[in-house]
């Protein structure tokens, strides 16, 4: 397990406690609702809703489409956590306030984590509006998680050597729902920028080349907190839309907001699949 | 990040008190470049010292003024001495000068930077013309709270080169009889030159030729709305498999050689946005 340091310790327990006093379930599951997915909160059933700047230690949401409270309650009679509104490191958060909540929720009781964000596609194969289970990432974000100690402290570092952070049965979970709901979803990998520009095209080339389907600036300090955490992690990307660098047409955040809604039916169904499984 | 808007003010006010003029382009003269202001027909020279919020400059062969004249007949503001990630700036405070120039009017930045050859068909003292860039620094100057009336949150780079500028630039260059490619620069935080390894992946990844600058300033460019235009004068050949240790005295020689073609192509574009 990482150590944190003493003083983010603290700000952890703090918080935790002050979410525990207002409910009374324990959750078994995390949900982190995306740019333009927040509406997969209205199918939980909630007990307690808190938004962030009630609750101790918890970072203010700034970006566009995002609310800022964590619904705590039930989505398929299973005791969810959901943070409607996330830090992005493009707002200037510092990696540790980032996914501060990561730790807040596992120490709340959450087993599993499922994220969402919305991507650009560089995968030729992929159309707006696809889902893209991620089965790996590339961090190119360059931030360091400051607030921890001890050498074998860094999130993600794999403190069960042989263990994968994007867990197999869950992904084959989301590319079965697919399967069912007669929509396609795509196996790949994430590439994570800072942002908050959008790439130029000799990035999004490069993003191809060195392995990317999708490039997004989220996701991955969430991910590599919870596995470091050993929780269970589903990720899943809406891909919102095409980058092909040679007929490149502009990108606009309202445009992506917009087909992220789209994907936000198949979204839900995987989610509520894998609740159906526990 | 809100603050900003302030201290652009507080740096207008400052310039404006020394020149009243609205520049049509600003200019930024990268490692070696700095005389292309002799050029200038200097109305006011104000030292980054003197302007509030301004850092001082402290790389090697880097002056530190914001020269306001007028160049191929037009009023710019050039600055003079650029600040660098590597000296331990703040990307923020490096792109404040940019965000100057246009509350100061401007529409057009020229920027230029010495660099690193990695493509085999470029040669030592080769001018390229930028047109298009990687971001490998590990930051970006809009990380942080959006201030809306200073430009987008999510800016797009899908052409934050203009095309018709590096086509001007080119034609320009060919008419003058000057060798100049078009490529991608791939900005890297430096300050220490790049292993082989690391020519090799950047070269990989699509890039032409590296360099430790420039990037943060477009980025801070495309986000308040103005055009660019950029220039690489190409002072060392960066091949991995025959590199030789790099000399920055040689490096300064060759982009001081260079100066005279870039100087014809920052006025030969300029002279044609009069028309």
């Amino acid at each position: 397990m990482p150590i944190a340091s003493s003083h983010y310790q603290q700000k952890i327990d703090e918080a935790t406690n002050f979410v525990r006093d207002r409910v009374n379930s324990v959750p078994r599951v995390a949900i982190i609702l995306g740019t333009g997915l927040g509406k997969l909160a209205t199918h939980i059933k909630p007990e307690v809703t808190l938004p962030y700047d009630e609750i101790p230690h918890f970072p203010q949401s700034t970006a566009l489409s995002h609310q800022g409270q964590l619904v705590l309650g039930t989505l398929e009679g299973i005791p969810v956590v959901a943070m409607q509104g996330r830090f992005h490191l493009y707002e200037g958060y510092s990696s540790s306030d980032a996914v501060l909540p990561v730790y807040i929720m596992q120490k709340l009781g959450a087993e599993f984590l499922v994220v969402s964000n919305a991507s650009g596609g560089v995968n030729p194969k992929f159309t707006g509006g696809d889902i893209m289970v991620m089965n790996s990432h590339i961090n190119l974000m360059f931030r360091r998680h400051s607030e921890l100690g001890g050498h074998n402290a860094i999130p993600g570092s794999p403190d069960q050597p042989g263990t994968l952070i994007y867990d197999r049965e869950l992904i084959d979970l989301a590319l079965q729902t697919g399967r069912e709901h007669n929509f396609y979803v795509h196996e790949g990998c994430y590439v994570s920028l800072t942002g908050p520009n959008y790439e130029t095209r000799s990035e999004y080339r490069m993003v191809r080349k060195i392995g990317g389907d999708v490039v997004g600036m989220s996701t991955v300090p969430e991910v590599l907190t919870a596995h470091s955490l050993q929780m269970r992690v589903l990720a899943l990307s809406a891909v919102t839309n095409i980058a092909k660098p040679d007929t490149l047409s502009e990108t606009t955040a309202e445009e992506v907001v917009d087909i992220a809604r789209l994907a936000e039916p198949r979204l839900t169904a995987i989610v509520i699949s894998l609740l159906r499984t526990l | 990040m809100l603050d900003l808007h302030e201290k652009i003010e507080d740096a207008v006010a400052e310039i404006k008190k020394h020149w009243d003029k609205t520049p049509h382009a600003g200019v930024i003269l990268g490692t070696g470049l700095g005389s292309l202001v002799k050029e200038i027909e200097v109305e006011v020279t104000i030292d980054y010292g003197d302007i509030p919020h301004f850092p001082s400059s402290t790389a090697i062969s880097h002056a530190g003024r914001l020269v306001c004249g007028t160049l191929a007949g037009l009023p710019i503001v050039a600055m003079e001495g650029r600040m660098h990630m590597y000296e331990g700036y703040p990307l923020k405070m490096i792109t404040l000068p940019v965000r100057v120039m246009k509350a100061l009017g401007a529409e057009l930045l020229v920027v230029s930077n010495a660099c690193g050859g990695m493509n085999p068909n470029y040669r030592c003292g080769d001018i390229m013309i930028i047109e298009d860039h990687i971001n490998l620094m590990g930051d970006n100057p809009l990380i942080g709270i959006n201030d809306d009336r200073l430009g987008p949150r999510f800016p797009d780079m899908c052409e934050p080169y203009q095309q018709p500028l590096v086509d001007r630039a080119l034609a320009i260059a060919r008419k003058e009889d000057i060798v100049a490619h078009k490529g991608v620069f791939v900005a890297v935080a430096g300050p220490n030159l790049e292993t082989r390894a690391e020519y090799r992946f950047l070269r990989t990844i699509g890039a032409d030729v590296v360099g430790m600058s420039t990037v943060p300033e477009v980025i801070v460019a495309v986000h308040c709305g103005l055009r660019v235009v950029g220039f690489s004068i190409i002072t060392d050949m960066c091949l991995p498999d025959a590199l030789k240790p790099a000399n920055v005295e040689e490096i300064i020689a060759v982009a001081n050689g260079a100066e005279p073609h870039l100087t014809t192509l920052v006025k030969g574009v300029l002279a044609e946005e009069k028309s």
